[in-house]
């Protein structure tokens, strides 16, 4: 028998963490970001420093992600994707996962 | 001449070797007995010869050198001795960088001047002087550059040797000082050995690798491939061999004591005359204007004795403090396990190691298991009172996934 834990069991007991917050940007004809609308105005993307693609999970709901990790006019390091599936974008904080085990490592 | 650099080799046994005429000659190892688990603090030549270094265990330098002399090292005789060479020069230079025990650099610019004298009679002055004052051989060079003055000091009475064999730590006793003409600095250097250049052993032995056995091969080198084979200690072992030292000498700086002195009104041997003593004497101490708003690291305690002995103790204060009354609270301890030989006629303190005072931040709240719950309990509180959890900590879910909102997740703080 596993002993009652007697903590209150729940849906609010569990987060999600680093969700993917809907993003406003203009894109190139290319497909690459060229502003985005933060904090209620549009700033221009400065630099592009880095893009990469994610798909997965096409036998089940198929994810299919393109990230940039772009600069604004303001110098803030933005990292965003778009979602190639819904034709949507979004911005979220991306940590590669072979990296932060190295570094937790170290 | 600008710089000049004062040398006595192997220090510690050139200041036991003259304690102990008989030990010339022989090989002296510094550090302790050989069966004591410690390392060597220095050796003089014939021990090097035979492979001692600085660093070897003791008992490694009992087996390559099992005729040695072993000795304890006596930090403060080396301390005072290098204190006192110290003192010698500041009768003649304001500016002295003390390197290491018995190794100094310091300003000479335009002093010969100043005395009336040529550069190469008040170098040979001092030296003499040196010699005189600490009896042992001093070593005396100045040049331009401190590197040169350095490495003119420490090398140039070394002798020749073949360029297939090891370098000899062995250095001939200078008996006149080395003046390196200015204009000079670079010829002079061409001669030396790369492992006069300060730089890390790892690149004398790759210096040598590479052919380069005297400053005067890696000077001619263009600087580029020098920098590009050996990176930036290449490119400073480059300017170090041409002769461009761009290094000053940094003046040490002296430290402020403060000392006060009784005369007890009448011999003693118990230990409460002796606290109200040192308890007057810290507070005059610490009336001193000069250390007015500082506090202090550091208390050495002195008591004469009627038969001419004195008994130190030094107190070094885990937190610094200005307060008579904490520092008397360390020394009480100190004072009443003495045993006197004989009574106390005198009472004696010094404060060194001043600083400025700091203040301390407290924990938010106590450290061990009574933190802990008292954490826990807050944390109860406020999801009680909120009625949902409030603290979550980070778990790592699927910390493989490529999809980052699903590495980590939130988990209510259960404790």
């Amino acid at each position: 028998m596993v002993p009652d834990p007697r903590t209150p069991a729940g849906a609010g007991r569990f987060r999600r963490l680093n969700e993917p917050r809907p993003a406003a940007v203009e894109a190139t004809p290319r497909g690459a970001p060229k502003a985005v609308l933060w904090r209620g105005t549009y700033q221009h993307v400065a630099a592009i420093h880095d893009t990469w693609r994610i798909d997965d999970e096409w036998w089940r709901d198929e994810i299919a992600r393109r990230y940039f990790v772009i600069e604004l006019d303001s110098g803030r390091h933005v990292t965003l994707y778009h979602d190639l599936v819904n034709d949507a974008w979004y911005a979220q904080e991306y940590a590669n996962p072979k990296e932060s085990a190295q570094k937790k490592r170290a | 001449m600008e710089a000049a650099c004062l040398f006595v080799a192997d220090f510690p046994v050139a200041i036991a070797r003259r304690d102990k005429p008989s030990l010339k000659g022989r090989p002296v190892i510094i550090g302790g007995s050989p069966e004591e688990h410690a390392q060597v603090t220095a050796c003089s030549a014939e021990a090097a010869a035979a492979g001692v270094t600085v660093g070897t265990t003791l008992r490694r330098a009992l087996a390559l050198c099992p005729g040695a002399v072993f000795l304890p090292l006596q930090e403060s005789a080396i301390a005072a001795e290098s204190e006192r060479l110290t003192g010698l020069l500041e009768l003649y230079s304001p500016i002295i960088e003390v390197i290491a025990p018995g190794h100094m650099h310091f300003d000479v610019h335009g002093l010969a001047r100043m005395t009336g004298m040529n550069d190469w009679p008040y170098l040979r002055d001092l030296q003499a002087a040196a010699a005189a004052a600490s009896g042992l051989t001093v070593q005396l060079a100045a040049a331009e550059t401190v590197f040169a003055a350095h490495a003119a000091a420490v090398t140039i009475f070394d002798p020749p040797h073949e360029a297939n064999q090891p370098r000899p730590r062995a250095k001939l006793p200078a008996e006149n000082p080395v003046l390196v003409s200015p204009g000079q600095t670079r010829a002079f250097l061409s001669e030396l050995p790369v492992e006069v250049l300060p730089v890390s052993p790892l690149l004398h032995v790759r210096l040598r690798l590479f052919g380069l056995e005297r400053l005067g091969q890696v000077a001619d080198l263009p600087f580029s491939a020098i920098q590009a084979q050996f990176g930036r200690e290449g490119a400073r072992a480059w300017e170090l061999a041409n002769g461009k030292d761009d290094a000053v000498i940094t003046a040490r700086r002296d430290e402020l004591r403060i000392n006060e002195e009784l005369e007890l009104p009448a011999p003693t041997a118990l230990s409460e005359p002796l606290l109200v003593g040192t308890r007057m004497l810290l507070q005059r101490a610490l009336s001193r204007p000069a250390i007015r708003g500082q506090v202090l690291r550091r208390l050495d305690w002195r008591l004469g004795l009627e038969n001419g002995e004195q008994i130190t103790r030094r107190a070094v204060f885990r937190e610094p403090t200005s307060d008579p009354a904490r520092m008397l609270i360390v020394l009480t301890g100190k004072i009443e396990r003495l045993q006197l030989p004989s009574p106390a006629i005198a009472l004696g303190i010094t404060l060194s190691g001043l600083c400025s005072e700091y203040g301390h931040q407290s924990n938010l709240w106590p450290t061990g298991p009574r933190r802990q719950r008292e954490l826990l309990d807050a944390i109860a509180q406020l999801n009680a009172r909120e009625g949902t959890p409030q603290v979550y900590r980070i778990v790592e879910v699927q910390p493989w996934s490529r999809i980052p909102e699903r590495q980590l997740a939130l988990v209510a703080f259960d404790g």
